[in-house]
């Protein structure tokens, strides 16, 4: 197939998808909490509608990195797509994507020159902390299979079986990750209500329909990667099960946890990250 | 290990004497994402910062960046967007550590004309923890150049890691973290960003952070 072509058809199921998976987690959410909740495509329709609706920009802001930024936040997810579904490259690219991802969350806070968006902002740094469990997972990945390319590790798996059996705890700290980046997660410090919408407060019209755009892709994006290098080698029919399965995981985690202070956020986050990091070494090692 | 498995196909080198620029995709990405943001740096202006309401009355204050100090202080953005993206494609050890020291050094210096005392103290104990660093960084590479005779990237990751090599890494290592202030050092650095002007703040965040991704490139490179 054409490469633009593929490119195109992938970026469009992972915006679906990811819309769609939202949706659900959403609806999970909602039953868990027995209220009847929206209905599955509910983020998908405000997605689309927010393409549609009036763009206004405060006056406080700084205006490149205001609008600019937004733009960034869906170039890099797609760049993630490419990187991930449609070429199996190098698993380092897409920390370098998820690194992009967390200026964006910082940098549309502060441009807004809200007081929400400057909190979500600091948080933003704080939160820096599940870089690091990221980051100690993928170099576990890479210790076992010898290799930092998706293809490889997939065909890796193929021969071995899946990297969950084997490095259970690193795929335990990607999992991490996955709670924290969900809507609702207790680990989400900068989207607590206390502060609004975080860093997204300040963003209208045209701009959060890219915000939202960009945020389906991104969960499908990691959705995929925790499965490809941990549950790999899946077909499309085990892609979706695993996602939806995922996203009923995390729905029922954020029904049930209240969201964590900043400060006990990140420790919580750093001590699972260091148990289940030096768990991994025993597993490899021994 | 080499830069291929690592960071995608080699699409080219840039030798300029003794340092060589390698470019793969994932060098590439990082050094082209800084680069952009170094341009969108260039061409903004700050934003007003509103802070919440004065006591006793309704109105909100305003903080903003003086004429002076958003020229100096873009200058330092710029020079550390400039800095952090020559981390990203270089091929040597020594140059690496180098631009590292020089976004330590330029990421003080963007908040070090801010009139806030927060903000300042936490760039004195942010300063302190990159000074103390400095010796780790500089040093762990000493070592590493010392085991094997060389500083090329190429050439280490070439070269199987001897006991010195990995204690070289690891100082290098702990080097990283403190002088890019994050994990466990982050909380040095988290109030440096309440102070207003957006621009220069987010390359002091996005140099520290692409600085880690690239240093695990670097250290695989050197270890295996």
């Amino acid at each position: 197939m054409n490469l633009m072509a593929e490119i195109l058809i992938q970026v469009v199921i992972a915006f679906l998808a990811g819309s769609l998976l939202l949706g659900l987690h959403r609806k999970i959410m909602a039953r868990v909490q027995r209220r009847p909740g929206p209905p599955i495509i509910q983020y998908l329709l405000h997605s689309l509608k927010f393409f549609f609706k009036e763009t206004s920009i405060p006056k406080t802001v700084s205006k490149p990195f205001y609008i600019g930024i937004v733009f960034i936040l869906a170039l890099i997810w797609i760049v993630g797509v490419i990187v991930g579904p449609v070429a199996h490259d190098s698993l380092l690219i897409l920390f370098g994507v998820y690194a992009v991802y967390k200026i964006v969350e910082h940098n549309s806070g502060s441009s807004s020159g809200s007081p929400y968006g400057k909190l979500s902002c600091v948080r933003a740094v704080l939160s820096a902390a599940t870089e690091l469990p990221l980051f100690a997972s993928i170099v576990f990945v890479y210790l076992v299979t010898g290799s930092m390319n998706i293809g490889e590790i997939i065909a890796y798996q193929s021969v071995h079986g899946s990297l969950v059996y084997t490095i259970p705890f690193a795929a335990l700290m990607f999992f991490m990750l996955i709670i924290t980046k969900s809507p609702y997660s207790p680990f989400a410090i900068t989207k607590d209500k206390a502060l609004i919408s975080g860093f997204e407060t300040e963003h209208f019209g045209l701009l959060r329909g890219f915000m939202h755009f960009s945020e389906s892709i991104a969960w499908y994006v990691m959705l995929w990667v925790f499965l490809t290098i941990f549950f790999g080698p899946l077909n499309a029919v085990g892609y979706l099960i695993g996602m939806i399965v995922i996203t009923f995981i995390t729905g029922f985690i954020n029904a049930t946890t209240p969201i964590l202070s900043p400060n006990h956020s990140v420790m919580t986050q750093i001590t699972i990250g260091a148990f289940c990091f030096f768990a991994t070494i025993l597993m490899i090692f021994i | 290990m080499d830069f291929i498995t690592l960071g995608g196909d080699l699409l080219g080198v840039i030798p300029l004497g003794d340092i060589v620029l390698y470019l793969t995709p994932f060098n590439l990405f990082l050094f082209a994402v800084l680069l952009g943001f170094t341009v969108l740096i260039a061409f903004s202006k700050p934003e007003t910062q509103v802070e919440a309401a004065k006591f006793n009355t309704l109105g909100n204050s305003e903080v903003k960046v003086g004429e002076k100090e958003f020229r100096q202080r873009r200058f330092l953005s710029i020079i550390c967007g400039i800095a952090s993206a020559g981390a990203m494609i270089t091929g040597d050890l020594f140059n690496f550590t180098l631009f590292m020291a020089l976004v330590g050094i330029l990421n003080i210096g963007i908040v070090s004309a801010v009139k806030q005392t927060s903000v300042l103290n936490s760039a004195f104990n942010y300063g302190l923890i990159a000074m103390m660093c400095s010796l780790p960084l500089f040093g762990g590479a000493a070592i590493i150049l010392a085991a094997t005779g060389t500083l090329s990237l190429e050439i280490l990751s070439s070269m199987p890691a001897n006991p010195m090599v990995v204690f070289g890494a690891v100082l290098m290592l702990i080097g990283i973290l403190g002088e890019s202030g994050v994990a466990p050092f982050f909380a040095s650095k988290a109030e440096m960003f309440r102070t207003p002007g957006s621009p220069f703040i987010v390359i002091i965040h996005l140099s520290s952070l692409f600085i880690i991704v690239r240093a695990v490139e670097i250290l695989l490179l050197v270890l295996w």
